[in-house]
């Protein structure tokens, strides 16, 4: 960790109820440039960690900081640093595609021009370019969800949280995304990305965060992961099932 | 399973707990006070114009008008979940229990009140018509062609074709409003066997397109329009928490919120813009504006004109207040750097701005009473801007009584 940190995030406790945390003294961070895999089964509080850095529930330990500042020091410019990419399409009805994205690029007060410019790019990596006309309601849940993608990209601000973002797409989607993360990643944005398809982002990620039951067990390099699941050769799957096996 | 009881169960649950809550809100609100005021005040109206209708009244006109949407107009409530196309499926067979209590409440209810305008216009109608036709008999005619239009709408939902259904929709006004216009203006004896002809035949067509034995996705959508504008009507009353509504494509208005300032403070005014455009509550404003307009115009010689604008503009007031309720859950508002308090703000702001427009435009035809009276014109577009400003005077004092949701 260093003073550059996009997020850092420091002794995190937190949940539904004051009495059953969720979260256990969680503690990582995400450097600039860098892509993050948040990895653990069902429940281990990767979506709470998530909440929590989005402002939606507030720690009951620990501090969260995103470009070093914690969010009630100054929200607008805490929520200005970060987009999020829901698990499940959270869209307005009364919106086409090309709206949501006017909307998501009015809010972070992106120029007109540069809205223009890279709605026009993220339709045609998406191959949305023939739905940007078509209301929410009218989009197959595939396409729902890279609006989604694609809103968070017009925004461009320096921390992307990704949600398991491939459900739902297609291969060419799921390509499309992958590339375009790599793009922003290679520009200095940073990624702290949640997926259950260990073997994809198993190539894509800098380092990995491993949850479970609302407490980091493992965190490094894949090489790091590998030392501390002691699986010398093994794929990420490989090394994530022997560190969560031995602890049920 | 018990079907039946489903339903009912379903019922109650909808109106015992969604609804029946509010009830309490919406009676003690100002709002339902200066309704009733209203009713008194359109009472008096209604009963000096009875006693003095004026020479060549167009009465066929106004019942044709009033009674074609009257008549045509049917709607069912199933109380139907999107959960239902998993676990009733396997009853389908059997769903016919199920819907009974929907074709019977949904055209019952609808008779009811389809009478009572009938007892209301009645004095007006066999007072003003030169040769009226007999009361019992028009009563009849009225119900007739309400079933009529119930069956064939519940018949169109169950079509598999979305452009049959749309066709069919088509025919259904144009089969009723030349049923009543026939009735209106023809002899009784002649207009009967035309419409016992036209409905004969209508109801033959309907039997040709393929239909759905149960067409669950479009009466599941059915129902949360339904259930939707309901809630919609408590909303003008009370803050009702996470109510969907129905959005309408409306191209031709997707130019509408394009100009708005280009900064974060204004994006929410964007989203609302966009939401107005494609709701419900723009329509009933054109309506009610279009109702405005006619009876102002009418009345623009007298005090009644002034009143009848006054109250469309407050009632326009209330329409737009249900803009403060849009979005007010949603998730995007929390996560995006919009500054504390915008999105009741901004809401303000356009329901504000709306109503002066719809103020404005209405008042015009009160300047068809002439330059002979320019005091009292300009005094009604007066008190239309201090409608507009005490609509937002109180819907800011409600921000800060209210816990609001986003400061």
């Amino acid at each position: 960790m260093n003073g550059n940190t996009v997020l850092d995030i420091q002794g995190l406790s937190g949940g539904y109820s004051l009495n059953r945390p969720v979260l256990h003294d969680v503690s990582f961070h995400v450097n600039p440039g860098e892509m993050v895999g948040l990895i653990g089964l069902n429940g281990a509080g990767k979506s709470t960690t998530m909440k929590h850095i989005l402002g939606l529930m507030n720690p009951q330990k620990g501090e969260i900081r995103v470009q070093g500042k914690k969010r009630d020091e100054d929200a607008e410019t805490y929520h200005g640093s970060l987009a999020f990419v829901p698990e499940s399409p959270l869209l307005y009805d009364e919106m086409t595609v090309r709206e949501h994205l006017e909307f998501t690029a009015r809010a972070y007060n992106v120029p007109r021009g540069d809205y223009e410019e890279r709605a026009d790019r993220l339709s045609r990596i998406f191959r949305m370019q023939d739905k940007m006309d078509s209301l929410s309601t009218q989009l197959s849940k595939g396409m729902r969800q890279k609006v989604m993608i694609m809103c968070a990209f017009v925004a461009r601000p320096s921390l992307y949280i990704i949600d398991e973002p491939f459900l739902g797409l297609d291969p060419l989607g799921i390509r499309s995304l992958l590339d375009f993360m790599v793009e922003l990643k290679e520009g200095g944005s940073s990624i702290l990305l949640s997926s259950h398809i260990l073997s994809t982002i198993e190539n894509y990620c800098d380092r990995f965060v491993v949850l479970h039951q609302g407490s980091v067990i493992a965190q490094g390099s894949l090489e790091a992961i590998e030392a501390q699941a002691g699986t010398a050769g093994a794929g990420l799957e490989e090394m994530f099932y022997t560190l969560v096996q031995g602890r049920d | 399973m018990d079907l039946m009881k489903l339903r009912a169960q379903r019922r109650s649950s909808f109106w015992g707990k969604e609804v029946l809550p509010y009830l309490g809100y919406v009676l003690q609100s100002g709002v339902a006070a200066l309704t009733l005021f209203a009713l008194i005040a359109f009472s008096a109206w209604y009963t000096s114009l009875v006693q003095h209708i004026p020479a060549g009244f167009p009465i066929r006109w106004i019942m044709l008008v009033l009674f074609v949407p009257l008549t045509v107009n049917s709607s069912f409530r199933t109380y139907l979940a999107p959960a239902d196309t998993v676990f009733l499926i396997p009853q389908e067979s059997r769903m016919k229990n199920y819907f009974q209590g929907s074709w019977t409440s949904g055209v019952v209810y609808k008779l009811l009140g389809l009478v009572l305008i009938f007892l209301i216009l009645w004095p007006l109608y066999v007072r003003s018509d030169v040769n009226p036709k007999p009361f019992w008999l028009f009563l009849i005619v009225l119900v007739a062609l309400k079933l009529l239009a119930s069956y064939g709408c519940w018949k169109e939902l169950r079509m598999v074709s979305r452009r049959a259904a749309f066709a069919y929709r088509l025919l259904r006004y144009v089969v009723l409003a030349l049923s009543m216009a026939a009735w209106l203006w023809q002899p009784s004896g002649r207009s009967l066997i035309f419409i016992v002809l036209l409905a004969a035949t209508y109801l033959a067509a309907l039997r040709l397109p393929v239909k759905h034995p149960v067409a669950w996705e479009k009466l599941i959508a059915q129902e949360k329009i339904q259930s939707g504008r309901v809630l919609m009507v408590l909303g003008w009353f009370v803050n009702i928490p996470g109510r969907g509504q129905r959005v309408y494509a409306r191209r031709w208005l997707s130019w509408a919120g394009n100009n708005i300032p280009w900064k974060p403070e204004a994006a929410y005014r964007y989203l609302l813009m966009k939401s107005f455009v494609r709701s419900d509550i723009l329509g009933i404003v054109v309506r009610v504006g279009i109702l405005a307009a006619f009876l102002a115009w009418w009345q623009r010689g007298g005090i009644v004109g002034i009143a009848i604008y006054w109250f469309f503009v407050f009632l326009a007031g209330v329409q737009l207040s249900s803009l403060l309720r849009f979005h007010s859950e949603s998730f995007w508002l929390h996560v995006y750097p919009v500054a504390p308090g915008s999105r009741r703000r901004n809401a303000i702001k356009l329901a504000f701005q709306i109503q002066l427009l719809f103020a404005a435009v209405t008042w015009l035809p009160l300047l068809g009473a002439g330059p002979e009276r320019p005091g009292s014109i300009l005094m009604a577009l007066l008190g239309g801007i201090v409608l507009c400003l005490l609509s937002r005077y109180f819907a800011g004092r409600k921000k800060t009584e209210d816990d609001d949701d986003d400061e």
